[in-house]
């Protein structure tokens, strides 16, 4: 090993990376525009969702049920059938996602203080929204439940999701504060693992790699002239879409820097030995790419990163167990938000080392041998 | 796998002397079952042109790996000024030069930038480096172009930075691998013309090329053929074989089709396309024309001259490999 061939090759690798007009927008815009998007897209809060409403009863009671719906800003009245097929076909021909059916009786039911049913049906076509749209609707009726018969009495049910909750948080501000610290994992994963692949790859494609293993570079040389550049270069997008998602998105950081960017670092390890793999699968830049989103897909899918984990079925669920993406989200985000200290998250970090290290010594080991041969 | 004598062989003062450039003995190489390289032996003294030929997939490019301690080979092993190959692979790499086919260079660097790049890797020191580095510039005729990207280069510039790449350290032994593939005849001329400059400074050159006019320019050639030498000696040895020959070179049209009725002859040992031109070898006979102009006008060539040619290296090549039971 020697320290000078070493810094040749970091100066070289800083040349091409300043020289490549893909790679240059990928390394510095990607983690904004992910943040972005992420950010107030994935993160945006679901409003205005289309109610169709059947009132049977049209009492003064049954006025407050609608306008409960109406005033909480989640449901606009799109649509309002006379009769049950009517309902139907407004919901199937996609004019609302939500129908509120309220029988008739209701008005006398709540002035006798009797027990009284409102039908809330859901379009479960889109699950993410029906979601939301259930704990919105029963909260609201729960809210409801409240008013007409006082706290003591909740007769009126609409389902065992406790609602309370859910009105009373901010889910806005919960679903962006949740996406940034989990964006630094990822674009972390992302771009680490693809641009470490890419440049090995195109070193390869272009017969450089075959050149430089003639000099007296050896492998230690080699493999820390390239991943000392791509940490360097990680550090740098971890700390804009940092700043960013604090500065911008308003996220508190509660947490320390010791804990997040130590999880981080220890899981770029992990990212690092992915990209070596995907270097080893792949002879083109394009195949390096289509591998690298190949395995991305599961690992945004069954880490938490997008969806919650608990809900999946048992076997899918065991499978993310083995996403060392999955713990460093618990990490970030605990520590992010609510400043958790490492004493809590060690299991997670021991996971996470354990993956990390496992997968980066066997991108290593596997790198080597194939130089090797 | 280890051989019991590379380590006496190992205790010898290494790097030292002025024994032979590349000593080789039972080199082999598999990949699975499949043998790239079967117990080669062969020696380059120093100073020397070698020309290592053999077509694409015969263990040439497999061969030079191993000589250069990239891979390791299966079995057997050999020395490069001096050092042992399995043993001292970074001692090896720090004395020879190498260049491919694909003149590795950073396509995204400027000249500039892949002079001070190799320089960087090989250790020259400030001085050291500003010296090459105005030689190169000038013997690759880059002078001006300092501040070029490599990629917009032309063909045979990139060859002769390559070139400069390759030797910045000034090794006394350097390999090239097809150098001059997909490279113009004129290039090819002047490339020949530089090469031809360091093997008289007494560096060693060891060119593996399938171009055969190019294999004259060599001291010494080894063919290699499915992994194994099949021939080896001076220009004038390796044909040698084949003096006592006829070779005709015929001029005909639709050559390829003549050749397959010609090859169908009884009197026809060999035959192979020679770029337009066919040449057969009628073995020992003295025959001038056996005929062979009567027998290609019956069958409705339109023959040209059918003259009687010293063996080229290629003539020798073939010969070699028909007798290995194989089409080159």
């Amino acid at each position: 090993m020697s320290w000078r061939r070493i810094r040749t090759l970091i100066w070289k690798e800083f040349v091409q990376i300043s020289r490549d007009r893909a790679m240059l927008p990928i390394l510095f815009i990607m983690p904004i525009l992910q943040l972005v998007l992420f950010g107030y897209v994935v993160g945006s809060d679901v409003r205005n969702l289309n109610l169709a409403v059947l009132d049977q009863d049209n009492t003064v009671q049954s006025v407050r049920v609608v306008d409960a719906f109406t005033s909480s800003g989640y449901f606009t009245v799109s649509a309002r059938p006379t009769s049950d097929a009517q309902l139907k076909d407004a919901l199937d021909g996609g004019q609302a996602v939500v129908a509120i059916t309220i029988p008739k009786g209701l008005g006398d039911a709540v002035r006798s203080k009797r027990a009284a049913q409102i039908g809330v049906i859901i379009d479960g076509s889109d699950s993410r929204t029906s979601g939301v749209a259930a704990g919105y609707a029963s909260g609201i009726i729960a809210n409801l439940s409240s008013q007409f018969y006082g706290t003591g009495g909740a007769a009126m049910t609409a389902g065992g999701v406790n609602a309370q909750v859910r009105v009373l948080y901010n889910p806005t501000m919960r679903a962006v504060n949740t996406m940034v610290p989990a964006l630094l994992a990822f674009i972390l994963l992302m771009s680490t693992s693809n641009v470490m692949s890419q440049a090995i790859v195109k070193e390869r494609e272009k017969g450089t790699l075959e050149q430089l293993f003639v000099t007296p570079i050896g492998r230690a040389d080699y493999l820390l002239g390239k991943l000392l550049p791509y940490t360097l270069i990680a550090v740098v997008q971890l700390t804009i879409t940092f700043l960013v998602g604090v500065l911008w998105f308003q996220v508190p950081f509660r947490g320390s820097l010791l804990v997040t960017g130590g999880g981080l670092m220890l899981f770029m390890l992990a990212a690092l030995g992915i990209g070596m793999i995907v270097s080893l699968m792949s002879r083109t830049r394009q195949q390096a790419q289509q591998t690298s989103m190949f395995l991305q897909m599961p690992q945004m899918m069954l880490s938490g990163f997008m969806f919650p984990i608990d809900a999946l079925p048992k076997w899918l669920y065991i499978l993310t167990f083995l996403i060392p993406l999955r713990y460093i989200l618990v990490i970030v985000r605990a520590n992010f938000l609510k400043g958790s200290t490492f004493m809590e998250l060690w299991p997670q970090f021991a996971m996470m080392a354990a993956f990390s290290i496992g997968i980066f010594l066997f991108g290593l080991s596997r790198f080597s041998k194939r130089l090797a041969d | 796998m280890q051989l019991p004598w590379t380590k006496t062989q190992q205790a010898r003062p290494s790097g030292m002397g002025d024994g032979d450039a590349i000593v080789v003995s039972g080199l082999r190489k598999t990949f699975g079952d499949f043998v790239a390289v079967d117990n080669v032996d062969f020696r380059v003294k120093r100073g020397e042109i070698f020309g290592f030929l053999g077509p694409n997939g015969s263990g040439k490019t497999t061969t030079i790996r191993m000589l250069c301690g990239v891979i390791a080979p299966t079995s057997g092993g050999g020395t490069v000024m001096g050092y042992d190959v399995v043993n001292e692979p970074e001692r090896v790499r720090e004395n020879i030069g190498y260049m491919s086919q694909k003149f590795s260079l950073f396509q995204d660097l400027t000249v500039d930038e892949n002079l001070r790049f190799y320089s960087g890797i090989y250790g020259l020191t400030p001085e050291k480096y500003a010296e090459r580095r105005a030689y190169i510039l000038r013997m690759a005729d880059l002078e001006g172009r300092e501040n070029e990207l490599t990629g917009n280069l032309s063909v045979g510039w990139k060859q002769r930075l390559a070139l400069g790449c390759a030797t910045i350290h000034e090794p006394k032994l350097i390999f090239l691998d097809e150098p001059t593939s997909g490279v113009d005849p004129t290039a090819r001329r002047q490339f020949w013309e530089l090469l031809n400059d360091l093997a008289n400074e007494g560096v060693t050159l060891f060119v593996t090329t399938h171009y055969m006019d190019e294999a004259t320019h060599c001291n010494r050639l080894a063919f290699i053929y499915r992994g194994n030498i099949i021939a080896e000696g001076t220009p004038q040895e390796v044909k040698a074989d084949l003096m006592a020959d006829t070779i005709l070179q015929i001029a005909v049209d639709r050559g390829e089709e003549a050749l397959a009725v010609l090859e169908g002859l009884d009197s026809v040992e060999e035959g192979y396309m020679q770029g337009s031109l066919v040449h057969v070898n009628l073995g020992r006979r003295s025959a001038e024309d056996a005929g062979l102009r009567e027998f290609l006008v019956d069958r409705g060539f339109e023959v040209g001259a059918i003259d009687r040619v010293e063996p080229t290296l290629e003539d020798a090549f073939v010969h070699l490999v028909t007798q290995q039971g194989g089409r080159a």
